[in-house]
Formats: C-alpha cells, sequence, structure tokens
C-alpha cells in the first residue's frame, strides 16, 4: 500500500559499482593534472595555451564529469525515487567511454594530436548519449512535483548542451570545420560551468545541503525559480552571443554571475544556520566551494574591466578548483560511506557505522592539502613563478591520490563487512 | 501497540537505522510511524522485501509520514 503513486522497480537498483567505478578512476585524472603541472608549470601563465586546454579537461572532464556522471546513476533512485534502467551495463559502457574519451581529449589537446580528438569526440559522444539516454527514461518516472528532478532534467540538458558544443570545437580544431572558433568557445565555457555543473550542483544541494550538513531547506522561491531563471538567462546570452551583440552578451553575463553568487550566498548562510555544533570535513569542503565560487565570480567581473591576463586564469583556478572540486570532494565524503552503508543494509548484512566507514580525521587532513594545493595555485597564476607552479602541481597530485586513498579505506571497510 | 520516531533533523542514515531497530521489535500487526524530511527511497525496498505493509503521505508542513505494519 505504497501510495505516492511512483514507478519504482527495486529489482533494478544499481548495484554500489555502478557509481564506485566513477568515483574511484575520477581522483587518478585530478593526479594526472597535478603530475602535468609539475612538468610544465608554465601552463598557469595563458588559458589558451594546449596544455592549458588539456589540464582543463583532465579537471573538467576527467575528474568532475566522471563524478557528476556516476553520481546521477545513484541520485536518481536514492532521493528521487527513479530507477535507472539497466543502469549496471549502461554504466559499465559509459564509463568506459568517458575514462577514455576525457584521455583521449587531453592528450589531443595537449599534444595538438587531432586524431586523438576526434576518437574523443566518438568516444565521449557515445558515452554520453549512452548516459543521457539511461537517465532521461530514470527521470520520466521521477516525480515531476519535486524541484530536484525538473533541476536535474534541466542540468542534463545543460550538460549535453555543453557536450555538443565542446565536441564540434574539437572537431573544429582536428578537421578545421569552417565554424567560428571564438564564439564556439565562449558558449561551450558557458553552458559547461553554470548550465551543465553549475545546474547540477544546484539541484543536487537543494537535497544534500540540508540532508548532509543539517541546514534548513533552501527558500522556496529559490528551489521553484533559480534553474528556470539561470537556464533562461544562459539561453538568451547565447542568442546575443551569436547574434554578435556584445553590449547585451555582457549584461546577461552580469546578471548569470549574479544568480551563481545568490546561490553561493544562500548556501553559505543556511550553512551558518547547521544544528551541527561543529562543521565536519564536508560542511568545511562547502564553505571553501562556495567562497572560492564567489571569488572567482569577482574575477569573471574584474576580467571585464582590466586587461590583466591573470584574472581569467585566476577565475578559472577559483571556479574548478576552488569552487566544484571543493564541493565534489566533500560530498563524495557523504555519498559513498552512505552507499557502502545503504548497499550493505540493503543486502542484510550488518553494516558498520558511517564513521567507522570513513573517520573525519582523514577526510580532514586531504581537505588541508585541497586546500594548500588551491593556495598554492592562486600564487603561481597570480606571481608567475616556475616553482610555484611546480609545487602546486605536487600539492595537485597528493591531494587527489589522498582522496583516492580515503575512498579506498570505504571500499575496504565494505569488503570486510561483507566478508565477515 | 504503534511506536513513532521522529527522524526530521538527523543526518543520514541515522533516521535509516532507528527505522530498522524499530522494525525489529515490532510483533506481527503491530504499526511503526516514521516523521521524516524526505521520502525515503531505499527503505521502501527493504520493507517490500520483508514483508511490511506501508503507505505514506506528505503533510502540509512538508513533514513526510511513514505507516508501517509488521506481517
Amino acid at each position: 500500500m505504497s501510495g505516492a503513486g511512483h514507478a519504482f522497480s527495486y529489482d533494478a537498483a544499481p548495484a554500489f559499482s555502478t557509481p564506485l567505478r566513477f568515483f574511484l578512476t575520477a581522483p587518478l585524472f585530478g593526479v594526472a593534472a597535478g603530475l602535468l603541472l609539475l612538468a610544465a608549470p608554465e601552463l598557469l601563465a595563458s588559458r589558451w595555451t594546449p596544455g592549458a586546454l588539456a589540464l582543463t579537461h583532465l579537471m573538467a572532464v576527467g575528474f568532475m564529469l566522471s563524478v557528476m556522471v556516476g553520481a546521477l546513476f545513484q541520485i536518481l533512485p536514492v532521493v528521487a525515487g527513479a530507477e535507472v534502467p539497466r543502469a549496471r551495463p549502461l554504466a559499465t559502457l559509459a564509463h568506459a567511454g568517458l575514462t577514455a574519451g576525457a584521455a583521449s581529449l587531453s592528450l589531443g589537446l595537449g599534444a595538438g594530436a587531432p586524431d586523438f580528438l576526434v576518437a574523443a569526440v566518438a568516444l565521449l559522444g557515445t558515452s554520453f548519449a549512452l548516459f543521457l539516454g539511461a537517465i532521461a527514461r530514470g527521470l520520466r518516472r521521477a516525480p515531476i512535483a519535486q524541484a530536484t528532478p525538473r533541476d536535474l532534467r534541466l542540468a542534463a540538458a545543460g550538460l549535453g548542451i555543453a557536450l555538443l558544443l565542446g565536441l564540434t570545437l574539437a572537431m573544429v580544431l582536428a578537421r578545421g570545420l569552417p565554424l567560428p572558433l571564438v564564439t564556439l568557445l565562449e558558449l561551450h565555457v558557458g553552458w559547461a560551468w553554470l548550465g551543465g555543473a553549475g545546474l547540477l550542483l544546484a539541484a543536487t544541494s537543494w537535497v544534500v545541503v540540508p540532508m548532509f550538513q543539517i541546514t534548513p531547506s533552501y527558500p522556496a522561491p529559490l528551489t521553484r525559480y533559480w534553474a528556470l531563471a539561470t537556464c533562461g538567462a544562459l539561453v538568451v546570452w547565447s542568442g546575443a552571443v551569436l547574434a554578435g551583440q556584445a553590449g547585451a552578451a555582457l549584461l546577461l553575463a552580469a546578471v548569470l554571475i549574479a544568480l551563481a553568487a545568490l546561490f553561493a550566498v544562500t548556501t553559505l548562510r543556511l550553512q551558518q544556520r547547521s544544528r551541527r555544533s561543529t562543521p565536519d570535513g564536508t560542511t568545511r569542503a562547502f564553505q571553501l566551494g562556495m567562497t572560492s565560487l564567489l571569488a572567482g565570480l569577482a574575477c569573471l567581473l574584474a576580467g571585464h574591466w582590466s586587461a590583466h591576463d591573470a584574472w581569467p586564469i585566476l577565475a578559472g583556478i577559483l571556479i574548478l578548483h576552488g569552487g566544484f572540486a571543493s564541493v565534489i570532494q566533500g560530498m563524495l565524503y557523504k555519498i559513498v560511506p552512505f552507499l557502502a552503508w545503504l548497499h550493505l543494509t540493503q543486502d542484510g548484512v550488518r553494516a558498520p557505522n558511517v564513521k567507522k566507514l570513513l573517520p573525519d580525521t582523514p577526510v580532514r587532513r586531504q581537505l588541508v592539502a585541497h586546500g594548500a594545493a588551491l593556495a598554492t595555485l592562486l600564487a603561481a597564476a597570480a606571481s608567475g613563478s616556475a616553482g610555484l607552479g611546480r609545487l602546486a602541481g605536487i600539492l595537485v597530485a597528493v591531494e587527489f591520490a589522498w582522496l583516492l586513498a580515503n575512498l579506498m579505506c570505504v571500499v575496504r571497510a565494505y569488503r570486510r563487512a561483507r566478508a565477515a | 501497540m504503534s511506536v513513532t520516531i521522529d527522524g526530521r533533523g538527523l543526518e543520514p542514515p541515522k533516521p535509516f537505522e532507528l527505522a530498522m531497530e524499530a522494525l525489529a521489535d515490532l510483533k506481527a500487526g503491530e504499526e511503526l510511524m516514521l516523521l521524516l524530511d524526505r521520502m525515503p527511497w531505499p527503505l521502501f525496498r527493504i520493507l517490500d522485501r520483508e514483508g511490511y505493509r506501508h503507505s505514506n503521505r506528505i503533510r502540509d508542513d512538508g513533514v513526510v509520514e511513514i505507516r508501517i505494519v509488521a506481517p
């Protein structure tokens, strides 16, 4: 007599390995980004060099997109009550394509190798189409009245648009398609960070911030209208960019920045009202993420008024590494132990307490390394020092290797509990 | 006998753990009422597998009420 009017196919619930495979390979791309920076610290001097593009995509596609795709396979059933049909084989294929595609893309961009770019287009295009098709079927079964499933749909569409623009750009670079490179690039960046990653972050935050950080719910007008307003503003901004209306595009970019700032400020305010007496690692990671996001937005604005080359690079570091990577790592530290506990319990295995699956101390220490890596990256970009760039590379590699080690602790505890 | 567990404001999986402990003590035909902040989709899987009857509703104040009857 379950009465929510939902179609919930329990048999199709994904195995722990479905999201886990994405979560365990993603940090390796962070390690690769760190090693690349260690080998070539001059990459922080300009955002458009082949090496800088490779570095950005190791983080954005290899780390961020991998975690996002993995999380969506599990978020839909747990928070939205919607199963992804045939999740396990689809996740296996999507993971293989995404991992090989991210590596190929970074190699193609960094080494200027057109064949690797074409391979990346095929791999990423196919795996993402598989993924989008799967979650679209899952989302169709989710209750439409909730803000999270609706915003997840918008985020999935945003990610799709960003990827389509990115793949087109890759073909412009690899095969010289006669399309306007700068316009496509501008649209790709806007849709990738706000239309895809930003919307997905917001849609998940509506649920996971109150749930795991014990805060009040986000204000209803924000969850009701923020994603719609952001999507609408992105569409109009894209029209202005395509029409070459620089003034309108700048005004709309300011609106988008204001919307992103509104989300970050609201999240910080909610965290101040948390019922938790001492902030845990995830709360700290979110605070760092939201503060970095705000600082990154300020750098974006500064870049519009000042021609100094450092502003866009500082903005990129603050938004990608300081904003998204902080929040994603904080979420991984909640999601992975919780899923391990959930799968053990659902399978009738006596599960250890989640704090035993992953204690807070190694999490806090790893997040200190993450903060040190961020500060060193910013100092290296601002000063142009190769020595600081190399140090930042080492710290980034250490940070992501440590993240992987912490996640592996959960996997080992999960296996021990199963074997007991 | 009817037992009520208020799991609002608790970090996951604490409400889930409290519910599982209470279910273990429930005798046939007895009821457990859960008050939660959100729909516990994963719990439904266990309830269905173990043969518990359950119903849910979202109150006007947003609180999710789950009524569970032991088999």
